[in-house]
């Protein structure tokens, strides 16, 4: 059954988490009401990077892992509407590493990806918009973007 | 009549030859070796009583009591005999002591067994129990809190590093966060402690939040 795959898979790299991960991330499956724990969703938090205009922003972002993982990579969903320009209305985050047909590869752990979206914040791909809001303000008003970016950053403080 | 004496002469001088005394000293030694063999049975009869004096002696003890009736069977009863009894007597009470102080000291040191089998047991008991509630420990970590304290490796992260410490399973994080700012010269109060994004409150405990051994902690400071 591939799903004992992708679940041995997450608990795998549960494990590995809980002894190291980057400062200020956060990647836990999440509990369900009954006490459980579902492997198949995780709950994080990506803190934006110092230095730039997403610093002291905790932005959650929620992992939805399919039964064909790791063959095939998770969907990363940032709340909707979230303002980025490589962040589709719906809140998935758009990137060649979490491309099946692009740069996904089995071995790419979720601290990997992780990092790689908390990269994107602050690096955004004007070549592969994923909203219209972010994208045109991104390559048009550049003290419009910031201030939004910057606005953004408050609206998700650090929760403790 | 004569000639039949004499003729019978050769024959009593033979006999006259033997001295008449002889028969007479014989008769003697008769009654000498009866006397000897009633002295030898007073003898027989008082030594079983001296065997049973000395109650269900040893081996040596009844060799002792053979070889004397041998010299007896040989000899007359020489009067050192009755010391020699004595002696004996003397002797098996001595062995009696000798005996019930070794059975003293068979006794003591069976109950000294007694006592190390009763330690290494309760030992045992002691290691299965605390073998017992250190794999319940290790299996039920997350969810039972074990028997004795369990200590656990927590690395507590700053944006420098890890900094990692131990503490009991049962500890409160107060600890922890006391000795990390010691450790960093920063006010307590300044610092907010996280375990999966979650801040971690001073009454709190790893075993409450479900911890494992080298765990990550996150230390923040405040900017304010």
């Amino acid at each position: 059954m591939s799903g004992g795959i992708a679940r041995g898979r997450l608990a795998e790299e549960r494990k590995a988490w809980r002894k190291n991960h980057p400062h200020g991330f956060v990647a836990k499956p999440e509990t369900l009401p009954d006490g459980t724990v579902n492997l198949m969703v995780w709950h994080c938090t990506i803190p934006g990077k110092p230095g730039t205009d997403w610093e002291g922003g905790y932005f959650p972002l929620t992992l939805h892992f399919s039964e064909d993982y790791p063959s095939k990579p998770p969907k990363c969903k940032f709340p909707q509407g979230f303002f980025h320009p490589n962040v589709y209305p719906s809140g998935t985050v758009c990137l060649s590493i979490l491309n099946e047909d692009s740069g996904w590869r089995p071995a790419i752990t979720v601290k990997q990806i992780l990092v790689g979206i908390q990269d994107l914040l602050d690096q955004p791909n004007p070549a592969d918009p994923a909203q219209t809001e972010g994208y045109h303000l991104f390559i048009q008003d550049a003290v419009e973007y910031k201030k939004r970016v910057r606005q953004q950053a408050r609206q998700y403080p650090a929760i403790v | 009549m004569a000639d039949s004496t004499e003729e019978l002469e050769p024959l009593f001088d033979y006999s006259r030859v033997q001295p008449f005394d002889v028969v007479c000293i014989d008769d003697e030694d008769d009654v000498d070796s009866s006397q000897a063999f009633s002295s030898n049975k007073r003898r027989k009869i008082s030594e079983p009583i001296v065997v049973e004096d000395a109650e269900e002696n040893t081996k040596v003890i009844k060799i002792v009591d053979c070889e004397e009736n041998k010299e007896l069977d040989w000899l007359p009863p020489p009067p050192k005999v009755s010391g020699d009894v004595q002696k004996l007597l003397g002797d098996n009470s001595t062995i009696k002591e000798l005996r019930l102080r070794k059975q003293e000291l068979v006794t003591f040191a069976k109950s000294a067994e007694d006592v190390l089998r009763a330690v290494e047991e309760s030992a045992k008991r002691e290691i299965g129990s605390s073998m017992q509630s250190s794999l319940e420990a290790v299996t039920d970590q997350p969810s039972k809190p074990p028997c004795e304290r369990v200590k656990i490796v927590i690395s507590v992260q700053d944006k420098d590093g890890h900094k990692q410490f131990r503490m009991y399973m049962d500890d409160k994080f107060e600890r922890l966060f006391k000795m990390y700012a010691d450790k960093v010269k920063l006010d307590i109060q300044n610092l907010v402690f996280c375990f999966d994004g979650d801040k971690i409150s001073p009454a709190a405990t790893p075993d409450g939040l479900g911890m494992e051994d080298e765990d990550i902690i996150e230390v923040h400071v405040k900017s304010s």
